[in-house]
């Protein structure tokens, strides 16, 4: 169950199969995502695939009758109406067309009038419809999924869409579980089913040959977790986005001020370079010494540069030269990388907000913590973001707290000139009225297991300030594997196949709000363990992206359940 | 290869296909012996077999006999050392029909049960399938060929007269109208009031045209015209096929008035036409970039293999082999090189896309030779290969000496009845022993130094592998070259052994 696997075996196959030849690849904006997070151009152009257009680009008329050319994309209306423009007028010899995903038979008859010149030598679905970020992590790059709390219907079909997508190329055929009690959830849930059902020829995957329970797909709903995306993150591949932005693999450094010209925009592929595969889970302060121990060895290399003497030293050098500016390159990225997170991380006093942060989401100390809160959000070199952050956290931990301090705290956020209607915002989109589950640990003292649990927890102390959260995803999927009773928050929507009392073999979570490099890291670590789990979104957030999904997805509705924030809600305190 | 023993192996049932359409027109490719479609790859056939002549068993069983018969024969002429073995594989795929799951038939049927069953136990492990996939050419096909036979069938109408129209065009314009109106007849013109494409009347100011090739009327402005040189094309005359091309010339009216439904049906041809047979220079370089990128695959394989043997101190290889192999695809790379550079000098429009094609084909190949042949690892200096020679001879020895002195305490122990059958043991032990190499090292000078008569078959046999061996070096065929070095150290093998029993023997 690897992800970027599935979608290069894909690839793979559209230029194979069109057989060899220079080959041209007509693709859609989607498209283009999805295979440049697999593939880099090289790796096409090592493909002869050596041009690449949109298909919905000014087209030139310029014909080049040699080149075969291969089409991907989604199965829009838009990109059939282009796709048969393009067949009434073809610019290439063939024509090898693949979709993304399932296509009505209306659109490929239509397609069939169009070719006259009989330039179609391949149509086929082949389901590479989601960006994989990591082997176990995948992302449909939507990012607002809700307005007024309920699903946009575009980001409900692409989501249905995506997610088939990734049981079809895994070929699985799951059981389909959902969180209860969330609309958008159970929406889904049904579309995948209704989706499965009528394709079924597609979904007859001859799985549980030797009895092993089926899969599972688990559709979560953010509005469960709204801590996770706020926090400030420590591992490597969560913190680089988190505090500058990863978009399909890419970080866009050009607006920071020191950055060397070729490091403007940087790619960061666990798959295409070792050394970010081997160190985005790693802690910051792992990897800087890893960066350490990368810069030590290349300054050896260097050094034997230096002493080169003989025609036959140079030889050598020259030889390993390939690896060598490979290396050096490596290096020189990541160290710019590390250097921007640390400027960063100095300059915006993270060290001690993330600690605060994570102290709020795991330990329960309401008036220590208002103290060292009111202390940090008036304090000039916490920037007013990272305020509102923690007002957030505070505001979701002591929602019900008797002593609940919230409105002061949004007053400071007023006077230092933030915008506080994200507070009750977020509120109205996860508050305690919403959750299920126990965000915070608020367990009753009839769940003996959980109360154990915790103990042990609190007995084993802390290993690392930074690092104590774990997301609650981590818990749902323990309880999945532990084989408990899913029933009653996670009913399922095709119960027919629901094995008795024996826990899924492999589980793909997709999260409607977006999932986290957090939770990424999580399932890294249950899959570590010998599980087999997938993790989804509409989108990965950081906490400036989730705040904006949070805004949007309240926009316009009224706020039933802040009534004592009400005069911080109106944007008109802006 | 397959051809012992076609019956399982992958490729029977595209040889079957050959075989089976022996009589007439020669297919090639993967046929689908039913239905004859070439389906591209293996795994497609056995899909599309599995699908569509799931039901047809019957049919099927008749056309496998039939082609099985044939093929027997075949086999049966050719290979008759091969008789027993091919009529089994015969009577098995035979009863791969009677079985349940016989739909697929033959060989494929094994194939890709075996793929499936293969498929189960990787699905989760390291080893990942390509995931699901639905064609839908076969609709897409069936809903496009029977519009294309409707248009091709007028297209032909088209052409022949086209043809006509232009074998004796006469160059006189009056003739020439009545000619045209010979070839096709032209639409009455009191029936036609508007013109049918723009829908205005006909006056004097906009007067009737006929298009000449379907005989419909139209007025100027809807008016197309095919140029006659265009139009000879299409026709396919040729300058010595007829004179009119000769006096093309001649004629004041270089163009044929076409309606535009003809033209299109036209251009359409034409177009397909260009699309199949376009080959301009810079395909035809690419194909020889192709070739040369193909070809030296196994070179690169090969001197990995040389470099790693050369590296263990084995001396099957020696390092002047791996520097003429690394000649060779320098020449190789420099061959890519000059030919991406041609190519990149074929003069085209700046900004085109054909510009940035030539580009993208440089870079490519600039990779490859940087990534595939220039980064290869250096060979070991030759000092250091005779370091690892030598010690593993010193081993070898050191390893024989030892056994040597057992056997002779063995012998001094238990008497010289016992001592015998020690030693025949200890020569079967290095007979298997894994530095075999090492050791024939030595025993080649040894087996010239004694005056072993030439007539011997063995070292005859042995001066003749010589021979091949260095012919073989020459023509850089280090394949050859690895297998009969082995067949040398086995001969060499044999005659050192009998070499020992004879000086035994002398011994006794």
């Amino acid at each position: 169950m690897n992800l970027i696997s599935g979608i290069k075996l894909y690839i793979e196959k559209m230029c194979s199969e069109s057989g060899p030849g220079m080959k041209i690849i007509l693709l859609d904006k989607d498209t283009t995502s999805i295979i440049s997070m697999a593939f880099s151009q090289s790796d096409m152009l090592q493909r002869e695939v050596y041009l690449f257009e949109l298909l919905d680009s000014v087209r030139s008329n310029e014909r080049l009758k040699y080149l075969k050319c291969i089409v991907f994309v989604r199965p829009t209306k838009q990109n059939i109406q282009f796709l048969a423009n393009e067949l009434r007028n073809p610019r290439y010899s063939a024509y090898y067309i693949y979709f993304s995903n399932i296509i009505p038979r209306t659109d490929i008859k239509y397609l069939a009038e169009c070719d006259e010149s009989e330039s179609v030598r391949e149509v086929k679905e082949l389901y590479a419809d989601y960006l994989c970020v990591n082997p176990n992590l995948f992302s449909l790059n939507i990012p607002h999924c809700m307005a007024n709390l309920n699903w946009l219907p575009d980001a409900l079909t692409r989501s249905m869409q995506g997610t088939t997508a990734v049981l079809l190329s895994l070929k699985l055929n799951p059981v389909i579980r959902y969180r209860a009690g969330s609309q958008a959830a159970q929406l889904l849930a049904k579309m995948i089913y209704d989706q499965i059902t009528k394709e079924s020829t597609l979904f007859d995957f001859r799985s549980n040959v030797d009895g092993a329970a089926p899969p599972l797909l688990l559709v979560l709903d953010r509005r469960d977790d709204p801590v996770t995306p706020l926090l400030h993150q420590w591992t490597y591949q969560a913190m680089v986005h988190e505090l500058l932005q990863i978009r399909n693999n890419r970080v866009d450094l050009s607006g920071r001020p020191n950055v060397p010209k070729d490091f403007k925009e940087l790619v960061l592929s666990g798959d295409q370079e070792d050394f970010y595969g081997n160190n985005m889970y790693a802690n910051y302060g792992e990897i800087g010494s890893t960066i350490k121990q990368l810069m030590e060895e290349f300054q050896r290399k260097a050094n034997d540069h230096k002493k080169v003497e003989s025609i036959a030293d140079m030889k050598n050098f020259i030889e390993s030269y390939p690896q060598f500016k490979k290396m050096s390159g490596t290096v020189q990225k990541h160290l710019c990388v590390i250097g921007e997170l640390s400027t960063i991380s100095n300059k915006r006093n993270l060290f001690e907000i993330s600690e605060l942060e994570q102290e709020m989401a795991c330990k329960a100390e309401h008036s220590a913590q208002l103290q060292r809160i009111k202390k940090l959000i008036a304090d000039d070199r916490v920037t007013i973001e990272d305020a509102l952050k923690l007002v957030c956290l505070y505001a979701l931990r002591y929602e019900r707290h008797a002593n609940c301090d919230t409105s002061s705290l949004l007053q400071i956020i007023k006077t230092r000139g933030g915008c506080p209607q994200i507070v009750p915002a977020l509120i109205e989109y996860a508050g305690t009225h919403v959750r299920q589950g126990d965000l915070f640990n608020m367990v009753r003292i009839t769940d003996a297991v959980k109360l154990t649990r915790n103990l042990i927890k609190g007995l084993k102390g802390v290993e690392n300030v930074f690092t104590q959260h774990t997301p609650l995803l981590k818990e749902t999927l323990e309880d999945v594997f532990k084989g408990r009773e899913l029933d009653p928050v996670y009913p399922a929507i095709n119960s027919e196949l629901v094995p008795f009392r024996r826990p899924p073999q492999e589980v793909i979570v997709f999260i409607i709000g977006g999932a986290t490099y957090e939770e990424a890291l999580a399932v890294h670590q249950l899959n570590n363990a010998g599980y087999k789990i997938i993790l989804g979104g509409t989108t990965i957030h950081n906490s400036q992206s989730f705040i904006n999904e949070v805004l949007t997805a309240t926009n316009g509705i009224q706020f039933k359940h802040t009534k004592s924030m009400i005069k911080y809600c109106s944007t008109d305190n802006l | 290869m397959s051809s012992n023993n076609p019956f399982d192996s992958d490729d029977d049932k595209d040889q079957v296909a050959i075989v089976g359409n022996g009589g007439g027109q020669i297919l090639e490719g993967f046929l689908c012996p039913i239905c004859r479609a070439d389906l591209k790859s293996i795994d497609v056939l056995t899909d599309h077999f599995a699908r569509q002549h799931a039901e047809e068993e019957d049919a099927l069983k008749s056309v496998f006999k039939d082609i099985f018969t044939k093929a027997k024969n075949k086999i049966l002429n050719n290979f008759d050392d091969d008789r027993s073995g091919s009529s089994s594989g015969n009577t098995a795929s035979g009863a791969s029909f009677s079985s349940p799951t016989g739909g697929n038939g033959g060989g494929a049927s094994g194939g890709s049960s075996n793929a499936r069953s293969r498929q189960n136990a990787f699905n989760f492990m390291g080893k990942q399938q390509v995931g699901a996939e639905c064609s839908h050419f076969e609709y897409f096909q069936s809903i496009r060929n029977p519009r294309l036979e409707r248009y091709a069938s007028e297209t032909n109408k088209l052409i022949i007269r086209l043809h006509r129209l232009l074998k004796d065009l006469p160059t006189n314009a009056e003739q020439r109208k009545i000619h045209e109106r010979n070839t096709v007849t032209w639409l009455e013109g009191s029936l036609v009031k508007l013109c049918p494409n723009c829908a205005k009347s006909f006056h004097l100011a906009r007067r009737q045209h006929h298009c000449r090739l379907c005989g419909g009327i139209m007025c100027h402005d809807c008016s197309k015209f095919l140029d006659l040189e265009m139009a000879m094309q299409l026709a396919s005359l040729s300058s010595t096929q007829s004179d009119p091309l000769q006096n093309l010339h001649l004629q004041q009216d270089r163009a044929i008035r076409l309606c535009q439904h003809c033209l299109r049906l036209l251009d359409t041809r034409h177009d397909m036409h260009e699309s199949r047979t376009c080959r301009p220079v810079l395909a035809q370089v690419y194909e020889e970039i192709g070739k040369l990128k193909k070809n030296v695959t196994p070179d690169l394989e090969m001197y990995m293999k040389i470099n790693l043997s050369l590296n263990e101190g084995e001396n099957i290889f020696t390092l002047a082999d791996a520097n003429a192999l690394l000649g060779k695809i320098g020449k190789v790379a420099e061959a890519l090189d000059a030919r991406s550079k041609r190519i990149l000098a074929i003069h085209c429009e700046p900004g085109s896309r054909e510009e940035a094609l030539k580009k993208a084909i440089r870079m490519s190949c600039m990779q490859a030779i940087k990534e595939r042949m220039l980064s290869l690892p250096p060979l070991p200096k030759e000092e250091y290969i005779r370091q690892i020679q030598e010690r593993k001879r010193m081993e070898t020895e050191q390893r024989i000496l030892t056994e040597q002195r057992l056997a002779r305490e063995a012998y001094e122990r238990y008497g010289p009845g016992a001592g015998t059958s020690n030693q025949s043991i200890e020569s079967g032990s290095f007979a298997q022993g894994s530095d075999l190499q090492s050791l024939t090292n030595w025993s080649a000078p040894q087996a010239a130094g004694t005056a072993l008569s030439v007539d011997d078959p063995l070292i005859e046999q042995i001066n003749i592998i010589k021979g091949y061996i260095k012919q073989a070096r020459q023509d850089l065929n280090f394949e050859v070259v690895e297998t009969l070095e082995m067949n040398l150290r086995e001969l060499q093998r044999e005659v050192y052994e009998r070499q020992r029993l004879s000086q035994n023997r002398n011994d006794d």
